[in-house]
């Protein structure tokens, strides 16, 4: 037992996952981002999410792996919306993976917080200790209208009842990406190479994803703008989706 | 050894076998299920299992045009993304282009061909085979050819451009009649109406807001459903932040908050239906405080005369600081465009205002200039499909002529009338006074239910096609449909069925429309397009062309001249507006509140409620699913003792709906807004019988100048009802009460 | 009277007997279920052997399997290439099991072929990884070339997989996400 709190203590210094080849980092530019929620369906088309029906989104059981949530600021007549697209912060220091007791979701070498659907035991612990609340848990076995089926990613698995799951940051397209680049001889992807499913749609280009362990990647500079900001930073998890704030004319 | 009795032996024999039963049992137990290994009988070329390859294709889930990829794996198509090669998507995709995979997939699509057997409208249909179908129609019509009474058959189709629209065309006249129309509700007649008054041009122009500085929008909800939203969205990050140290602004001003009003700098809820007037108080302003140097500048402050900004300022109930401060940063800002869309373009005045807004942009020196208005060229090919939309006013003609016994055989396409106009216009019962009505259509939508006799047409997945997206880039575009799967079912793309028609009815149409199939007729054209287009050459190089065309999806001429310089705008244009304020069918004693009906960027104009990725996709303003709802002002909600869930008659002179009211922080008091879309008494089982169509209560008002529906000048008053319904809507807290979400300087307590 | 079931277990009884009879007729079923009826090993719609195709007329196994180098499926060879060779065949060709390939070429039908090697849905395997990096066919899937019947060999279970990557020390190669998808 001890050994492990050793290996968990100095996984979650900071700058541990510096040392491998990727750090998997996405920025989302708020004064792009419109709200119009190309991203959630190119998930759900990318991830097999289910369609679960009128009935189960009244028991607020639905499934959206990437979400808008929308605040208003002020009143009539000076009332302002803001949009900020929320989904797994993939966090360095996650309380998620601290949480799961069968170690169903935990940090890889790439900077992902996975999890692995074979091994959850659905005990729901990890969705109540993060505070994003973009974990998402299967109450039911969902199924598609045939032939809906037919169009399913044959490369993400169809999740069961009482399993967990969440955004993986397009783990299918990185391991083509990778596999591409073995292809190549090189030892990394290039930047760009890996585009998640939203980060794809976005038809403002508010989303940008890359290896932030790449200085030169477009997302290391998107990271350095002042604009940027962690949400919910105080609670120390560390996410890897850094946002950019809104600018106010 | 001892002698083993019979007895014995027997047992001994009926253990070892039940022994040797459980064996096998067992291990057929352990055993994984079997699974096939099914090897292709003769490989495809292009085939490699495990590997996608990408389709590029012409994305038909709204009219803008937008080219797709499309990922196919083992012959099933799997996602769709923006082409990135294509001039208008640049690679990107809106929510409803991505969901065209549920209408390929959908399970509610025709499946082979339908005969109606109950009473018309019952939705009893019996399949029946093609051949039979098409005898049925081919002798139909052909009779009616024959007796010199073509003119009696009609085909309405929704907005159909590129060749299929040539092929329409030359199939009605060959046949004999000038009857073929297009129906689209959301086109945006009055915008091309004041275009041609303003420009003389019938070519949808380019708004340029990726290099716009100002961008100033009248009601046009240019990144959720304006003419060509993705494009749109893709220059709006641009103009946030794509130019290093210069971010652009924008301004919206429209009765609702729309996704544009959320982006929008500053949102400006001006009176509705004074926004054209606001724009010439804004034009006003501009010339008298000197920001417009032109040599006509006496001319425009005359004909502006009327328009000061104080008695501006009272009408529209914005603020005369407001409107001189709109007009200083308007005629200042190097690049600043004003355009103008949605409820604005959708009053009795809708005209006046679009022209008062062209006369902005004139006064800004923006025509021709980037970030200002690029006029397109005309299109490559079908440059006249737009004039044969019907407008309202098509429509009505239509139904009298339907009402008056006018029409033997009407063909139906693409297009959902019973859905998309007022009820009390009467379309549907009108449709019972036609013999034969037949659909061409991939659903089963509220007119489709009123056929006689469907032919069930492939989706835009399967079939050829090609487009000119309207508007266009500035320079020539063409782009290529093709199929990206194999047909799933016994269905047939449009432009085949047209062309099995033709043989069908005989006589001259085979022999002058003698393609085999779209495939083969799109084809042809394109080189014929090729060989105008001064490199005729050889073979070789047309197949060459044609096959980098269709890898590409798209074919473009970047550096081409656009069309020619308009001719200076007149200010005798302002004098021709008569009203520049719209007038609202119900007296306001009566009807206290505005109707603002408004297209949503999750169903556009009710066309996606058939798809359920689109019925649980939150509303990107409310996150309400699966549903219906009219949106209240707090305070106008507070003083009637409305709550969110409240069962609301909202009653127009012209009907009424029933629908469960939301409060929604960012409208006009004395608005009501009910978003398009749900309401469909069919359309599969994801669309039918859930929520309300508010287009059904619109009165029929017209615009003064284009004579098309003014589907925003309604009034309506509101009746509690007593029951509740629960809104469904994925929000919780919808502030953000001080919480690190928006950044250090966004978080408001 | 005494009630013991010790008795039972005393040699020469019969009950005993009977048991041992049927113990032994489980492994008897369990072994003929394993030979004849197993998905370790089945009965395939064509006799097919490996041994001719492999060993006597040395093909390569890349000649038929075109995919395993190239993408993440070895791929069954299409009918049309099994025809493509046979056509060419006159020795064979009145074996009633070529009659039987030609029957299904002729209905321009798939040979419904038994899958032995098979992984689960959430798997990712890829053939290219694993043979770009040197390793034999015959690592996982045994001396195919000696058997008239394919049988598998390995479990293709977790284990036998995590063994392996973990031998071959292979880059991440025990990272969960490196396997399941």
């Amino acid at each position: 037992m001890s050994t492990f709190v050793e290996k968990l203590r100095q996984y979650r210094k900071p700058g541990y996952y510096d040392k491998f080849d990727y750090h998997w980092t996405m920025t989302i530019d708020l004064d792009r981002c419109t709200g119009c929620e190309a991203c959630m369906v190119a998930c759900q088309a990318e991830n097999n999410l289910p369609i679960v029906g009128e009935k189960r989104f009244a028991e607020n059981r639905e499934i959206k792996w990437i979400r808008i949530e929308r605040y208003w600021e002020g009143e009539y007549p000076d009332v302002k919306m803001r949009f900020i697209p929320m989904l797994c912060q993939h966090c360095d220091d996650a309380p998620c993976e601290t949480a799961c007791p069968v170690f169903a979701t935990y940090h890889n070498q790439d900077g992902l917080n996975t999890q692995i659907y074979n091994r959850c035991i659905g005990t729901r612990t990890c969705a109540v200790y993060c505070p994003y609340e973009v974990r998402y848990f299967n109450w039911f076995t969902y199924t598609w209208d045939e032939p809906l089926e037919q169009q399913l990613n044959p490369d993400v698995t169809v999740r069961e009842k009482g399993v967990m799951e969440k955004c993986t940051f397009c783990i299918q397209r990185i391991r083509i990406a990778k596999d591409n680049a073995k292809d190549d001889d090189r030892r990394r992807v290039r930047d760009g190479e890996v585009v998640p499913a939203c980060v794809q749609s976005c038809p403002t280009e508010a989303l940008v994803f890359g290896n932030s362990n790449d200085p030169e990647a477009k997302v290391s500079k998107m990271m350095k703008n002042p604009r940027g900001y962690k949400v919910l930073e105080e609670l120390n998890t560390t996410p890897s989706i850094v946002y950019l704030t809104k600018v106010h004319s | 050894m001892s002698k083993i009795s019979r007895r014995d032996l027997l047992q001994y024999i009926g253990a070892g076998g039940i022994g040797v039963v459980g064996g096998v049992l067992y291990g057929e137990s352990v055993q994984q299920n079997v699974e096939l290994l099914i090897p292709q009988v003769v490989p495809p070329e292009d085939y490699s299992p495990g590997v996608a390859t990408w389709y590029n294709t012409v994305c038909n889930q709204c009219p803008a045009g937008c080219g797709i990829s499309v990922r196919i794996r083992e012959g099933k198509a799997k996602k769709i993304e923006g082409n990135p090669v294509h001039p208008v998507s640049q690679g990107r995709t809106c929510a409803r282009g991505q969901a065209g995979l549920n209408a390929l997939y959908n399970p509610d699509r025709i499946r082979t061909p339908l005969q109606n057997v109950g009473q018309r409208g019952s939705g009893n249909f019996e399949e029946i085979s093609w051949d039979e179908a098409l005898t049925t129609v081919g002798s139909r019509i052909g009779r009616l050819k024959i007796d010199n009474e073509a003119s009696r058959v009609r085909l309405l189709c929704g907005r159909v451009r590129g060749h299929l629209d040539e092929l329409f065309l030359q199939f009605m006249n060959l046949l004999g009649s000038d009857h073929y129309q297009q129906y689209d509700f959301t086109y945006p007649s009055a915008l091309m109406a004041a275009n041609k008054m303003s420009f003389g041009t019938d070519v949808l122009p380019y708004y340029d807001i990726r290099n716009a500085v100002f961008l100033l929008s009248f009601g046009a909800d240019y990144l959720g459903t304006w003419i060509s939203p993705v494009h749109h969205s893709l220059a709006y990050g641009h103009l946030r932040q794509g130019r290093e140290g210069r971010r652009g602004k924008t301004i919206q001003i429209e009765p609702r908050m729309s996704l544009s009003g959320a982006a929008a700098d500053e949102w400006i809820a001006a009176r509705p239906g004074t926004e054209g007037l606001l724009a010439l108080g804004i034009a006003h302003a501009l010339v008298s405080e000197g920001h417009y140097h032109g040599s006509d500048r006496d001319e425009w402050s005359k004909a502006l005369q009327a328009y000061s900004p104080s008695l501006v300022s009272a009408e529209t109930e914005v603020s005369e600081d407001k409107i001189l401060r709109l007009a200083r940063e308007f005629g200042t800002s190097t690049a600043s465009l004003a355009i103008a869309g949605g409820a604005t373009a959708a009053g009795t005045n809708a005209v006046a205002s679009i022209v008062a807004v062209n006369a902005l942009n004139y006064l800004a020196g923006n025509l021709s200039q980037p970030g200002g208005i690029i006029f397109n060229p005309d299109p490559a090919f079908s440059a006249t499909a737009g004039s044969r939309q019907a407008g309202f006013q098509g429509m009505l003609d239509l139904i009298g002529a339907m009402k008056a016994g006018d029409v033997d055989v009407l063909l139906v396409h693409d297009t959902n009338p019973v859905f998309a106009l007022p009820d009390n216009v009467g379309f549907r019962q009108a449709m019972q006074n036609v013999p034969l009505i037949i659909a061409l259509s991939s659903f089963r939508d509220e007119t489709t239910e009123m056929a006689d006799l469907i032919l069930p047409t492939s989706t835009y997945l399967e079939s050829w096609g090609d487009d000119v997206p309207d508007p266009g880039v500035g320079f020539p575009v063409a782009s290529i449909s093709q199929p990206v799967v194999a047909t799933l079912y016994d269905t047939l793309p449009v432009g085949d069925i047209v062309l099995s028609l033709a043989r069908q009815i005989g006589g001259e149409l085979p022999i002058h429309m003698r393609w085999g199939t779209m495939e083969e007729f799109i084809k042809e054209r394109w080189r014929e397009e090729y060989d105008q287009r001064g490199s005729e050459g050889e073979e070789q190089e047309f197949e060459a062309f044609w096959q980098a065309a269709l890898e590409a999806g798209v074919w473009g001429q970047p550096g081409a001249v656009a069309g020619d310089q308009p001719v200076p705008l007149s200010s005798s244009m302002i004098a021709s507006i008569a009203d520049p304020v719209s007038r609202f069918a119900g007296d306001e004693s009566d009807y206290p509140f505005v109707l603002h009906p408004y297209l949503t960027a999750t169903f556009f104009d009710g066309r996606g409620a058939n798809l359920p990725w689109l019925q649980e996709m939150p509303d990107p303003m409310t996150s309400v699913v699966y549903g219906s709802w009219v949106e209240l002002n707090p305070v106008t909600a507070d003083e009637l003792g409305i709550r969110e869930g409240d069962v609301l008659d909202v009653e127009s002179p012209a009907g009424s709906v029933r629908v469960p009211a939301l409060i929604f922080p960012a409208i006009r008091p004395g608005v009501v807004a009910i978003p398009v879309g749900q309401g469909h008494a069919a359309y599969g089982r994801y669309a039918r019988d859930r929520g309300v169509n508010p287009i059904h209560i619109v009165a029929t008002l017209i615009d003064d100048q284009s004579g098309d529906l003014a589907w925003a000048a309604t009034r309506v008053k509101l009746k509690l009802t007593g029951e509740r319904l629960q809104i469904i809507k994925t929000d919780g807290v919808t502030r953000t009460l001080g919480r690190q979400i928006l950044g250090p300087e966004n978080d408001h307590a | 009277m005494s009630i013991s079931v010790l008795d039972a277990l005393r040699p020469g009884k019969k009950p005993a007997l009977l048991g041992l009879v049927l113990v032994f007729g489980l492994f008897v079923g369990a072994w003929v279920h394993g030979k004849y009826f197993s998905d370790r090993s089945p009965i395939q719609p064509i006799e097919f052997s490996h041994m001719i195709h492999a060993t006597d007329n040395e093909i390569p196994c890349q000649h038929c399997h075109i995919y395993a180098d190239r993408t993440p499926v070895a791929g069954v060879p299409s009918v049309s290439k099994c025809m493509g060779c046979h056509n060419s065949v006159p020795s064979v060709r009145e074996h009633p099991e070529i009659l039987k390939l030609v029957a299904y070429w002729e209905k321009r039908e798939p040979i419904p072929w038994i899958k032995v090697h098979d992984l689960p849905d959430f798997v990712h395997f890829t053939h290219k990884r694993h043979i770009r990096a040197g390793l034999a066919c015959q690592e996982c899937h045994g001396p195919v070339e000696t058997m008239n019947r394919i049988t598998r060999v390995a479990t293709m279970r977790m284990p036998w997989c995590v063994d392996c990557h973990t031998e071959r020390n292979v880059e991440h190669g025990r990272d969960c996400w490196t396997c399941h998808k």
